[in-house]
């Protein structure tokens, strides 16, 4: 408790100096400046803004980079109120009931309820990392390559099974995600894999690169063609400060979306996605009308906010205690503190206690910035959703291409990311849902690694994955998932949820 | 979303009864046939010691199977057609990013920027020139003050061919 307390205080110490309140607090406003245009979720917002943190030292770049991260995640789901455009997967349930309360002239108060319930779920999440986090180092210190390996292959199956659609094809997505992680030079030989003979590509493919092409430039395409129904809503957006019977109906849905939300963010394989969903369900069920929900119920607004939150902080658990990014988002982190020397892992805790304490303290920093910033900013959100998108969509190329620009310095990383733009609008056309291929990307490098160590310490024997009991029990777990995920009532369940 | 399919418009007619799963199938295989190409020299190695080539040869072969397994189920269950492909979009997005690629370092952002807004504006079928010509000004000067002189990223305002005529 003391460790606890006392490591808590040096990272107040390090996130309440002046200059890291500022980076917070600026990262807050251009996370959410970003994140509220439709169609632009947290990825490629962090991804497009990635180049701005490279000026400052680590500890104000990781700071500022996880303000930005928030204020992504609360534009996202201030635009998929006020306009009914989720800007990512976890924030489609926010549509459902905040956008009919925002019809009703009652944005304000789902608004301010969404960043309240975020603001608790943030606290507690904040609260669990520092709890968590060092025993959970300590636990990572007894896994071998044989445990990461059979974690990572777990992580890969929960996206699978957490993926909307055919089974099959989110299957064939990790494949297509670890194909593409072994472009380049192979790190125990030297030799050039897959790199068509071009230059650029024997370091591999940069991950903000694909990130962008595919969630980025191929959005944009897909907006295009999609004529546009932006709703804006149109009715005032009436008192921010919900009343007594909104916060009294609120209590229970926001600890509950906490609690659901904590606990699925920190498991591997982007788990932080179900838990809005998961909320929703449950408020629903429990609800004594549930036919309020869809027609502007409050409880569907706090609950899965909160989740939303509580699970976008809690998947900086594997991150920083493991070294395994559990979601994309986590993985443009893995590059961002690549580019400041710190490699993500056990060691971050005991080698730059300052960082890693000063970060988790600044999560809460930024995530009381946001109650404050946003609230009285809401107006200001509500013109900039009025711009037309043939205007907005030129913009956000611009971003995007400067962006990219300068994370290298590279024209031919603006290249490849109009390539993978394609390729992002070619896997839509044909129904493939990109972000499982995200991830099987961003652990492909790290798996192949450990499965080759695996193998030598093993002499090429395979069953040191099952012989080694934790080992054993995680890949249990990832066989039992899918086989469960696989059952034809089940999967019945897992599509009504997806689709409700 | 776009796997949505309301039966009424997708009643299976002949061998394939779903062009988009038929689609993705052979889109995979093709992945899969082009990564092995590319993957034959490399050494594989044995269990004890991986070489480089036996992981891709491993993924590319179930890459190769699922895309297979795909085509199959396109002739046996009923699912969602191919969406039309639009050429417009793509075009001149994906040719403005080019654009933008190509001039950043010749001509910097003071051209790169207004040349490629404008191309990708086309591809909205609301074009105005007159409108796509200010607004990209707007903005490109927008991202000098914001990334330049606030943000102090390297980018290239005036490109190495232009410098003669800007000596300052």
């Amino acid at each position: 408790m003391e460790a606890f307390l006392g490591n808590l205080a040096l990272g107040f110490g390090v996130a309440l100096t002046l200059k890291n309140i500022f980076l917070c607090f600026v990262g807050c406003m251009v996370g959410t400046l970003i994140g509220v245009l439709p169609g632009v979720g947290p990825i490629a917002t962090i991804a497009m803004l990635l180049p701005i943190t490279f000026g400052f030292d680590p500890t104000g770049a990781l700071i500022m980079l996880a303000g930005i991260y928030y204020g992504a995640q609360y534009g996202g789901s201030t635009t998929a109120i006020l306009v009914n455009i989720p800007g990512e997967a976890t924030s489609v349930v926010t549509t459902l009931d905040g956008h009919q309360m925002a019809k009703q002239g009652r944005a304000g108060v789902a608004l301010g309820m969404a960043a309240m319930g975020s603001f608790f779920a943030g606290t507690v999440a904040t609260l669990l990392i520092a709890a968590l986090g060092q025993p959970l180092t300590k636990l990572a210190q007894l896994f071998g390559p044989a445990e990461y390996f059979a974690l990572m292959i777990m992580g890969l199956v929960f996206a699978v099974v957490l993926a909307r659609g055919s089974i099959l094809k989110a299957i064939c997505m990790i494949l297509l995600g670890l194909l593409l992680a072994t472009v380049g030079t192979d790190l125990e030989t030297g030799q050039e894999r897959m790199t068509l003979g071009i230059q650029d590509l024997s370091d591999g493919v940069d991950f903000a690169v694909l990130a962008m092409g595919i969630f980025g430039f191929a959005e944009i395409v897909r907006n295009l063609e999609n004529p546009e129904t932006r709703d804006v809503v149109r009715a005032a957006i009436g008192r921010l400060w919900p009343n007594k019977d909104d916060f009294r109906q609120s209590y229970f849905p926001i600890l509950r979306g906490t609690i659901i939300g904590s606990i699925l963010g920190i498991l591997p394989g982007n788990g932080a996605v179900l838990g809005p969903f998961a909320s929703y369900t449950i408020e629903k069920k429990i609800a004594k009308d549930s036919r309020r929900f869809g027609r502007g119920a409050i409880e569907g607004v706090a609950g899965p906010e909160s989740a939303n939150n509580a699970g976008a902080q809690t998947a900086f658990i594997p991150l920083l205690t493991l070294g395994i990014p559990p979601n994309a988002v986590m993985a443009l982190m893995v590059g961002a503190m690549t580019i400041h020397g710190i490699i993500p892992g056990p060691q971050v805790m005991t080698k730059n206690p300052e960082l890693f304490w000063g970060m988790v303290a600044s999560m809460w920093v930024g995530n009381l910035m946001l109650v404050i910033i946003n609230l009285p900013l809401i107006g200001l959100w509500v013109k900039l959703l009025q711009v037309p998108y043939r205007m907005m969509f030129p913009a956000i190329m611009i971003f995007c291409c400067i962006g990219i620009y300068s994370i290298n310095n590279s024209t031919s990383d603006v290249l490849f990311t109009a390539f993978f733009g394609l390729v992002g609008y070619t896997l839509l056309k044909f129904g493939f849902e990109p972000a499982p291929m995200l991830l099987g990307f961003v652990l492909g490098k790290l798996m192949e690694e450990k499965l080759r160590q695996a193998l030598i310490l093993s002499r090429g024997s395979f069953s040191t994955f099952i012989e080694r009991p934790v080992s054993a029990g995680l890949l249990l777990v990832a066989v039992v998932m899918l086989a469960i995920a696989l059952l034809p009532s089940i999967r019945k369940g897992r599509d009504e949820v997806f689709t409700e | 979303m776009s796997d949505q399919v309301s039966p009424s418009e997708d009643q299976p007619t002949g061998l394939i009864k779903s062009t988009q799963e038929l689609g993705a199938g052979l889109f995979l295989i093709a992945v899969a046939l082009f990564f092995y190409w590319q993957g034959l020299d490399l050494p594989r190695g044995t269990l004890r010691a991986l070489g480089p080539g036996m992981l891709p040869l491993a993924l590319v072969t179930m890459l190769g199977v699922g895309g297979l397994m795909m085509v199959i189920y396109s002739m046996l269950e009923a699912g969602p057609r191919l969406e039309r492909w639009s050429l417009r979009g793509p075009f001149f997005v994906f040719g403005g990013i080019i654009l933008f690629a190509l001039l950043i370092r010749t001509c910097g952002l003071v051209i790169a920027g207004p040349v490629s807004m404008i191309f990708g504006m086309l591809a909205s079928n609301e074009f105005r020139l007159k409108e796509a010509t200010i607004f990209s000004i707007a903005m490109t000067v927008l991202c000098i003050l914001l990334f330049k002189t606030l943000l102090r990223l390297p980018i290239p305002v005036i490109g190495t061919l232009l410098e003669p005529f800007f000596p300052f």
